[in-house]
Formats: C-alpha cells, sequence, structure tokens
C-alpha cells in the first residue's frame, strides 16, 4: 500500500472511533451510565456547547441524571434536604430553555460542589434606581427572585442573601427554581417588615423620582404621586412665567401670541447663528457658571453664594453622568462604584457636597439674621429658599446616618461617609427602632425635595432661570449694569 | 443690534421651526444612511472601516436608532405642526402656499416641458412650492413613515410578530434596505441637485437656513 493509502485508512479508522465515542457518550446520556454504575470517561469530560439547544439538552439530561430524582439529597446536621429540582419548577421558569451550567457555572468539576452559587450577572446587569434602591446592590439576586422566605445577612461581606436554615436554624431545601413575581410589592415584605434581622427599612419605600436627579443619581420616572404633584406645579408655574413674560409687546407686535413667538425665536435663531454667541457664550461661563459679577462685589457673597449654587450643580452633572454610565455600560468598573451610596468616590462626594450646600446655607443664615450687612434686605421669600435648602440638606444627612446604621454597614466601608458615619454613632446612642423611623425621614426628605421642585418658579429661586435671562438679554441689547441689586 | 433689525413684515418662508427641523433632520438622516449603509452592506471595505471606526455592529446599530428617534421625532412634530396650522393658525391646507398638490401643478409641469422643449419663452411661475418640491416633500413624508414603521418591526419583532405572521419581519427587512437606498438616492442627487445646482439659486439655495425667500 501507498503512503497515500496507509494515511487514509488511518483517518478512516480515526473516523469511525470518533464516530463511536461520540454515540456511545450520546447514548449513555440517555440510559445515565452514572446509576448503573459504570461510568464511561466522556460522560463527565466533554463541553456540550450551551449555546444550542442540542447542548443545552444534552447538559440538563446529564444533571437530571440525579438531580430529577427524589432520593437525591445530602445531609445537613443529621436531616436530610433534598437536592431534587422540580420538573414542575423548571417548565414555569423562564431559564426552562438554559443549561443549569450556564448559571451553576462552577458545578461541572470534582469535587460536585458550588462555592459561588448561581450566578445571574453572567447574562443579567443590575437593576437601576427605578426597580430597586442602590441599598439593593447588597442584596443577592435570589434573595428577592426566588420564592424561599429566609434571608440573612452574610457576615463576611454584609450582604443579603437566601439562607439555607429557617428561623429555627434547621436546614431547608432551595432546590426549588420557582421565581417569585417580584412586581408584586407584597414580596418585598419578605425582609421589610418591623422585625427583620437583615437591616432592612420597616416599610416598602417607592422609588427615587427623575426630579431628584438635580442631586441624586435617579430613574426616569415619577416614583411617587407627591413628585408627580410637585412636577404638576413645577410645570404651571413654568407656563405662567411663560405667560407673563409673552404680555408685553414683542418688536411691536401686541396682540397675537404666535407671531410674538414667531418674533422672539427669529431673533434667537438669528443670535444664535451670528458671531455674537461666542461673547455669549463666554459670558455664560465667566457670568453664570463662575459667578464673576457677584465675585466683582464681594468675595464673601462670592463664597457663600457658590458654596450652594456650585455644590448642587457638581452634583446635578454627577448625577447626569452616572445615568449616561450606568445606561451604556451598567455592568462595567464605573457604574457599581457611581450608583452604590457606599462606594468611597460616591460616598465622600456626596457627603463633601452636602457639606459645602449646607455651610453656604449656614453663612447666608448668619448674614441675614446676625450680621445684618446694609445690603442685605431680609425678604420672607429669602427666608424660605434658605429653609427649604437648609431642611432638605439636614434631613439627608440624618437619613443617610439612619440607613448606614439600620443597614449595619462595617465602619471600614461607611467610613467614606464622612457625616453620615459619624451621624449614625450618634443616632445608634437614641435606643430607637430606626428601622420604622427610617421610612418617615425617607418620605420627609422626599417631602421637601418635592417642596423644593414645586417652588423653583415661584420664590426666591425662581432668580435660577431669571438672573442668567437678565444677563443674556443685557449682553444681546448692549446693556451694560455695572452694580446690579 | 442686526438681529432685532427683522421688521414684522420681512418676508420669511420658512419659521424658526422648520429650519431647526431640517437641521435636525439633517444631520439625524446623514447619520441614519451612514450607519444603515454600513449595517446593510457590512461585507464592503468602506463599512467595515467605519465600524472599526466606531467600535463595531453594536454600536452602529445604537446610533442608528438614536438618529432614528431623532429624526422620526421630526416627523411626528411637523405631523403636529400641520394640525397646528389648520386649526390653531386658521390656515388653508389648499391654495397658493400650500404643499398639497393641486391641479396647476400638472399645468405648471406642461408648461415647464414646453418650455425646456423651447415651445414656451418664460419658464412658469411657480406658487409658494413648485411641482417639484411637492413630489419631493410627499415622496419623503411617505418614505419616512414606511421606514419608521418598518424599522419599528425590526427593532422590536417579538412584539410585532404577536399580532403579524413572521415572514412581515422578512418583508420589513426588504422594504426598509430598498426603502432607504430610494431615499438616500433621493436625498443625495435629486435633493441636493435641486437646492445647489439649480442655476437660479447656485451655489446654494440658503432659505431653509436664513428663513429668508431669497438670499442677501
Amino acid at each position: 500500500m501507498s503512503a497515500k493509502g496507509w494515511m487514509g485508512t488511518a483517518i478512516a479508522g480515526a473516523v469511525i472511533i470518533l464516530m463511536g465515542l461520540a454515540g456511545l457518550s450520546l447514548v449513555s446520556a440517555e440510559t445515565d451510565a452514572l446509576e448503573t454504575g459504570k461510568p464511561v470517561c466522556l460522560d463527565c469530560h466533554r463541553q456540550p456547547n450551551i449555546h444550542t439547544n442540542e447542548g443545552v439538552a444534552t447538559a440538563n439530561a446529564f444533571c437530571n441524571g440525579c438531580h430529577a430524582k427524589p432520593e437525591c439529597r445530602r445531609t445537613v446536621d443529621g436531616k436530610a434536604v433534598s437536592l431534587q429540582v422540580p420538573v414542575s419548577a423548571a417548565k414555569e421558569n423562564p431559564h426552562h430553555y438554559s443549561a443549569c451550567i450556564q448559571c451553576h457555572t462552577d458545578v461541572a468539576r470534582s469535587p460536585h460542589k458550588s462555592q459561588t452559587g448561581a450566578q445571574c450577572r453572567v447574562c443579567h446587569s443590575v437593576h437601576g434606581e427605578g426597580t430597586a434602591h442602590a441599598p439593593h446592590l447588597r442584596v443577592d439576586c435570589q434573595a428577592c427572585h426566588f420564592k424561599s422566605k429566609f434571608v440573612e445577612l452574610d457576615p463576611k461581606n454584609s450582604n443579603v442573601k437566601l439562607a439555607h436554615i429557617d428561623l429555627e436554624s434547621k436546614p431547608i431545601s432551595l432546590a426549588d427554581h420557582t421565581l417569585t413575581d417580584v412586581n408584586d410589592l407584597k414580596s418585598c415584605e419578605k425582609c421589610h417588615f418591623s422585625d427583620n434581622r437583615i437591616g432592612a427599612p420597616a416599610a416598602v419605600l417607592p422609588s427615587k423620582s427623575a426630579l431628584c436627579i438635580l442631586c441624586h443619581n435617579s430613574p426616569l420616572s415619577m416614583g411617587h404621586p407627591i413628585f408627580g404633584a410637585a412636577f404638576f406645579i413645577f410645570l404651571v408655574g413654568v407656563l405662567a412665567t411663560l405667560r407673563f413674560w409673552y404680555l408685553g409687546s414683542v418688536h411691536g407686535e401686541e396682540n397675537s401670541l404666535h407671531r410674538k413667538i414667531s418674533l422672539s425665536s427669529e431673533t434667537i435663531w438669528n443670535i444664535i447663528f451670528s458671531r455674537q454667541i461666542f461673547s455669549l457664550l463666554k459670558m455664560a461661563v465667566l457670568d453664570i457658571i463662575f459667578q464673576r459679577r457677584i465675585l466683582k462685589e464681594s468675595v464673601g457673597r462670592w463664597s457663600m453664594h457658590s458654596l450652594i449654587f456650585t455644590a448642587i450643580l457638581i452634583r446635578f452633572l454627577l448625577s447626569l453622568f452616572t445615568a449616561v454610565i450606568f445606561y451604556f455600560h451598567p455592568n462595567g468598573d464605573w457604574a457599581p462604584a457611581l450608583i452604590d451610596k457606599n462606594s468611597p468616590f460616591t460616598a465622600f462626594t456626596n457627603d463633601l457636597l452636602g457639606l459645602f450646600i449646607l455651610l453656604g446655607i449656614l453663612w447666608a443664615v448668619v448674614q441675614r439674621f446676625i450680621i445684618k450687612p446694609v445690603h442685605v434686605a431680609t425678604e420672607k421669600q429669602d427666608n424660605i429658599a434658605l429653609l427649604i435648602i437648609g431642611t432638605l440638606i439636614l434631613l439627608g444627612f440624618f437619613l443617610e446616618g439612619a440607613r448606614i446604621l439600620v443597614t449595619g454597614i462595617p465602619a471600614e466601608m461607611a467610613g467614606y461617609s464622612f457625616i453620615g458615619y459619624p451621624l449614625s454613632k450618634i443616632l445608634s446612642i437614641f435606643g430607637l427602632s430606626w428601622k420604622s423611623i427610617y421610612p418617615y425621614m425617607w418620605y420627609a426628605h422626599g417631602i421637601v425635595g418635592a417642596l423644593f421642585v414645586a417652588y423653583l418658579p415661584f420664590g426666591k429661586m425662581r432668580h435660577i432661570f431669571n438672573t442668567p435671562l437678565t444677563y443674556i438679554l443685557e449682553e444681546v441689547s448692549g446693556v451694560r449694569k455695572e452694580k446690579r441689586i | 443690534m442686526q438681529a432685532t433689525s427683522i421688521t414684522p413684515d420681512a418676508p420669511i418662508r420658512f419659521s424658526v421651526l422648520h429650519r431647526l427641523l431640517h437641521l435636525v433632520v439633517m444631520f439625524g438622516f446623514t447619520g441614519l444612511a451612514v450607519t444603515g449603509l454600513s449595517l446593510g452592506l457590512s461585507s464592503t471595505a468602506p463599512a467595515r472601516g467605519f465600524m472599526w471606526l466606531i467600535g463595531g455592529a453594536s454600536h452602529a446599530a445604537w446610533l442608528h436608532r438614536c438618529c432614528a428617534v431623532v429624526t422620526y421625532g421630526c416627523v411626528v412634530i411637523h405631523a403636529f405642526w400641520f394640525l397646528y396650522y389648520k386649526f390653531g393658525l386658521a390656515g388653508a391646507w389648499t391654495g397658493p402656499d400650500s404643499i398639497v398638490p393641486s391641479l396647476k401643478d400638472l399645468k405648471d409641469f406642461k408648461h415647464h416641458l414646453a418650455y425646456f422643449f423651447g415651445l414656451e419663452k418664460t419658464p412658469p411661475r411657480f406658487d409658494k412650492f413648485s411641482y417639484m418640491e411637492k413630489i419631493e416633500y410627499w415622496a419623503l413624508f411617505i418614505g419616512m413613515n414606511t421606514m419608521g414603521i418598518t424599522g419599528l418591526v425590526l427593532w422590536y419583532p417579538e412584539c410585532f410578530t404577536r399580532y403579524l405572521p413572521g415572514f412581515f419581519v422578512n418583508l420589513a427587512q426588504v422594504l426598509h434596505f430598498y426603502e432607504a437606498l430610494l431615499a438616500i438616492v433621493v436625498k443625495f442627487f435629486i435633493h441636493i441637485g435641486m437646492v445647489h445646482f439649480r442655476p437660479e439659486i447656485y451655489p446654494a439655495d440658503t432659505s431653509i437656513f436664513t428663513g429668508r425667500s431669497h438670499t442677501e
């Protein structure tokens, strides 16, 4: 035989052997060689392609060889715990067409024991602020999404997870794969009741609102009717202001609102597409963002105002940045650090900026009520604005302290909240049931926040819109005011 | 200040809203064309170069959908403006200022052809919009909606196949691709030809940017 002939025979032989092996493994998956006591190497040592239906079926048939049988159990503290996965549960499960080892990533090895549990985050990303509050970053997916009522606080990393024991410390089976309907808020009450042991507030709280984006990472929803009402009042105020502006005449037009809007939009269009836009932009950066005109009047007043304004602006920009980052890369390195209130950067930055705002408010209060310089004409509206922002920040800090206290975050992690953590220690002196008080504090902060938004177009805080607009109009019409009051 | 010197009687052809919509659609449409062609003709060298630049097909798809939402948003605003024009401003949907085709367009077309062949001494005097602009407008209006609807079917196939048979997705794919080619060819050849290379307005008809009916 020629060399070619030998090679042909060898290849044919190899193909026949491989086909035989493949056939053997397929057949043995059906007949379950493990149970007959005569396992063949390839029963276990193979890697079905779990991205195909056939591979999923093969992989699951292998697992079900044991886990579909009632005698599949293990012994914990002398008590048998079933490891049988009910067929009905698997059928109703949305993961019905996934391989077991898709989620249980570390079980296909020897010894056959999982270190990590099921891995949801291989496919799913973390929830945003609208679905579950940020503290739920410290809650395992299974703790909410699985039916078992028993949850515990992991002492290692203070995460909330499903417990392997019930309330009487008897071992329980977690083999039931049925998922909870988490849209039913009743399912939240397995943690959120007054005597829970895992540091959950005693009530289920609504999500933050889109309005909260002024200072916090927020979802794109209203969250609670009080925020909806606040937003409605805000809109009415804005429309009323716009209507008031358009009562006057525009370029000589007195009557038609359509003509007035056309003429003013014409002017805006012509300014945007002219060289004047550059001087306007320069003015916007210097006079609006860096508040040059206030600085010219007094360094003290500028410092006081900037403490409040710049800190709120940075928190607003940071929240927007977080929203964008979370939208694009929820599983990246940045998003979890930005949405987690306990991560060092976020905890420290939020406390620092909150402190700046509070210092600015305190400074203003001292100016207004104690020093009383000539230029300060204390008006009711100014006092209301100071009261709302000051209360909002104070409640925020106390809420943060209560959150750290209730959730029991260890000091080495919570310490970055350099105001929240000491406050939590102070709160802990009072032996109150903070779990039950926390929801009231949350609503108090939320209501004052809603009040802040609703009040924007009416009182003193209207200057946030009016003053920049006045600057722009002055720049456009060439009026230079040396001194403004 | 020069901007305030507009008198209320200045002849304005396009309002600020329309100028703004045109500007947005100009960029939105170009974005759609570039990303869409790169996805549709993905094996070609320019498409591969573009994909390399923006980081892969998933980014192209994302950009394509972004541009689609913005562009179709303009179509919706434009449709609302039509209602506002009729009911808010009590304007007429027909007549010399209207974009709606009329008998005069047929006469203009005949007249224009006659002018091209030397049978008439002068070109026809068009109303506010000529028959060419009307054809372009309505082709684009129908095309935008076709693209929007078929695009939505391709974006949410699971949702649509609950009510429609599966081959509608294939149908949408075919329609989306060929309608896109048609729209791109019309935009980049006929539209650009009409607004740049007609002898009366060469090098460019700037009225959609300045709003005025003639260049200053």
